[in-house]
């Protein structure tokens, strides 16, 4: 076997091996675009170095097809590589460039220019090539200038591009936050990428060796980068399938996500800036005087600020959903129903209800936030419902807040909703009674203060 | 809403306008390379995300101040947001709602300056989308549009994956693409931009979008 077929036995056995890998552990659980198409390449080569380790394949031309066929796959990669980090894949498989790049349109425009660059050079080398033959395939015999020619058309742009691969990937792993998964993914590619230009490194030198170098030495040397090429392929194999084996599911789903907001949060925008309409326009003209006399009771009572919001949104709901004006016509209990469920949706994942959150106010100094769960529009939601929904009497609600009782009164005072429709286990409790105690004092000061006026 | 100021003008327009006239079909034919003047859907959360990459935004948890600065700061414009209290503008909220609007996006291009107005009285959500959504509209370019270009609102394909877009005088946007020509869609697009600035905000590195830029293989 000559020192050309053994290279070609252990690189062939290297890639079957990968190949086997990729087969029955990686693809089954980890299937990803790229994980497939590193499996056929694997493949591939594979089967090329086999055929150079089994047959015979001097004569100047046909060790050149066969040395491009073993260089193709890379090139390959390394294309595949570039394009997936500039955002360039076709959209089915996967179109967003990595962080780095979107900030740098000049390093996505040059990681597009790979697949053309590559396939370029190694077209040109190719002709090269066949035009001036050269040993390529037989290791140690000294080669012709025209070889090194050959040699560095495919290799300085493979170890150009896999260098700067190599460099994005690092940026994208150092980005701060990142998950401790993602982080080591993009290490162990960029490790990947690294050896690939290294092994291009190393093979543009060792043709220049087989060109230029004579002696005693030369034959040792050579040998010596040859174990240095097959050990940096070796790490290159072990660093991409370490990387794909590396996978981190999201806490939140996109097709979740997309659902969220095109669900619940278009419904709520669109539920809340109405009712924001009708009540500014003053459409809901029972509104003003019922929502200043729950405020004041709810303050008479000591209630919360929380609790007096809650109310607050309770009421305006209230008299928004019984206003039979065209401007709050969307705003029904079916609206307001889906609107809760939704909530209550979000509210059973625990990540996606903490962090959902929004602004209570604009540059607010306290950075006070509101989330599903603490804005009062969720509760008001339900207690509205109660009060308006008829159809659900049976599922009142079953220990009401005292914010609940001062809007029920409010609401059967304004004419909003029947008195009657109050069940009776409401009616006879100690807390409506100081609800309806605190109303009337309230409504009492507010007649007060207007008379003063 | 958007209202544009349009720069007053002087005896040197007409001369510039003629002048515009004749390089308008150069110009054409680079920006239909580009897209302009063409066609393209709309904004996608990826594509969103991409946007945040170039501001600086991506995997990480921002509010609407963040947003607002890190856009002034790429767009190279100064933008200012105002809530105005109910008890300043008492008529202010009575009238936005009358007219079925939430806010106002006012652009100087003289000033190099957009200031937002919304009252204050919205709900914090809508307050927050409201805000979003006219930050949206400088995002996407909209008040670059020529004024001098008019086109005919036509509901008949708003269906269509993708839809006509205009050119831009001369500005900076942050988006890719360039505007539509229907103001429905720009709106629509300036919505979703909304919706995904408060979830990509509130997610950080959780987004499903902000992990892929970082896990492209």
């Amino acid at each position: 076997m000559s020192a050309a077929q053994h290279q070609a036995l252990v690189l062939g056995s290297v890639s079957f091996v990968a190949f086997i890998f990729f087969l029955c552990f990686l693809l089954p659980s980890q299937r990803t675009k790229f994980s497939v198409f590193d499996a056929c390449n694997l493949l591939f080569v594979a089967l090329t170095f086999g055929a150079v380790a089994l047959l015979d394949l001097s004569g100047g031309r046909a060790e050149i097809m066969v040395a491009v066929m073993t260089e193709l796959p890379v090139v390959l990669i390394v294309a595949w590589v570039c394009l997936a980090l500039a955002g360039g894949l076709p959209a089915q498989l996967g179109t967003l460039p990595a962080a780095p790049v979107a900030r740098r349109p000049w390093l996505r425009a040059i990681l597009m220019s790979a697949p053309f660059v590559l396939l370029l050079s190694v077209g040109l080398a190719t002709t090269v090539g066949l035009v001036w033959p050269s040993p390529a395939l037989r290791v140690y015999a000294p080669a012709p200038a025209q070889f090194f020619v050959w040699k560095g058309l495919i290799m300085a742009p493979e170890g150009f591009y896999s260098g700067l691969a190599a460099v994005v990937f690092m940026m994208a792993g150092r980005t701060p936050g990142l998950k401790r998964r993602i982080y080591f993914k993009n290490l162990t590619f960029s490790i990947g990428m690294v050896c690939i230009a290294s092994i291009a490194l190393e093979s543009t030198v060792f043709a220049g060796l087989r060109v230029w170098l004579s002696g005693e030495g030369r034959r040792a040397i050579l040998e010596t980068l040859n174990t240095l090429e097959a050990g940096l392929a070796i790490s290159c194999i072990l660093a991409f399938t370490a990387g794909l084996s590396l996978r981190y599911t999201p806490a939140v789903a996109t097709t979740l996500l997309h659902r969220l907001q095109t669900g619940w949060l278009r419904t709520q925008e669109q539920f809340e800036s109405l009712e924001w309409q009708a009540v500014s326009s003053g459409v809901a003209d029972r509104l003003t005087y019922a929502s200043e006399a729950v405020v004041a009771a709810c303050r008479i009572r000591g209630l919360s600020e929380s609790d007096t919001q809650k109310a607050l949104a309770t009421i305006r709901l209230v008299a928004v959903m019984r206003d039979p004006s065209s401007e709050t016509q969307h705003i029904t209990p079916t609206a307001a129903r889906k609107l809760y469920e939704l909530q209550e949706e979000i509210l059973c994942d625990d990540i996606l209800a903490s962090k959902i959150s929004w602004a209570a106010g604009w540059r607010s100094r306290a950075h006070e936030t509101q989330t599903v769960k603490s804005a009062p529009l969720h509760d008001a939601l339900k207690a509205a419902l109660e009060l308006v929904d008829n159809h659900r009497e049976g599922e009142g609600v079953k220990t009401p807040p005292l914010w609940y009782y001062i809007v029920a009164a409010s609401a059967a005072d304004a004419k909003m909703i029947d008195p009657a429709h109050l069940s009776m286990q409401l009616r006879d409790g100690a807390e409506h009674r100081a609800a309806v105690e605190a109303y009337d004092a309230a409504r009492c000061a507010l007649r007060r203060f207007e008379d003063h006026d | 809403m958007v209202n544009v100021d349009v720069p007053t003008r002087d005896l040197t327009v007409p001369f510039l306008d003629r002048l515009a006239g004749l390089w308008r079909p150069f110009r054409n034919l680079g920006a239909a390379r580009s897209g302009a003047n063409g066609s393209r859907s709309l904004l996608t959360a990826a594509e969103f995300q991409e946007e945040l990459a170039i501001l600086g935004l991506s995997g990480r948890t921002f509010e609407p101040e963040d947003y607002s600065d890190a856009l002034g700061d790429f767009l190279d414009i100064s933008i200012t947001v105002h809530v105005i209290p109910d008890s300043w503008y008492p008529e202010l909220s009575r009238l936005l709602a009358l007219s079925g609007r939430l806010g106002e996006l006012r652009y100087s291009e003289q000033l190099n300056m957009a200031a937002i107005f919304v009252p204050g009285s919205l709900p914090p959500l809508v307050l927050t989308l409201t805000i979003l959504h006219e930050l949206g509209h400088l995002a996407a370019g909209d008040l670059l549009i020529e004024p001098d270009e008019p086109f005919e609102e036509d509901d008949q394909h708003a269906e269509q994956a993708t839809f006509e877009t205009l050119s831009l005088k001369k500005g900076k946007k942050l988006a890719r693409g360039y505007p539509f020509a229907r103001e429905s869609l720009r709106e629509r697009e300036a919505n979703l931009r909304a919706s995904y600035a408060l979830f990509a905000g509130c997610l950080g590195n959780d987004s499903p979008y902000a992990l892929d830029m970082h896990d492209v293989l």
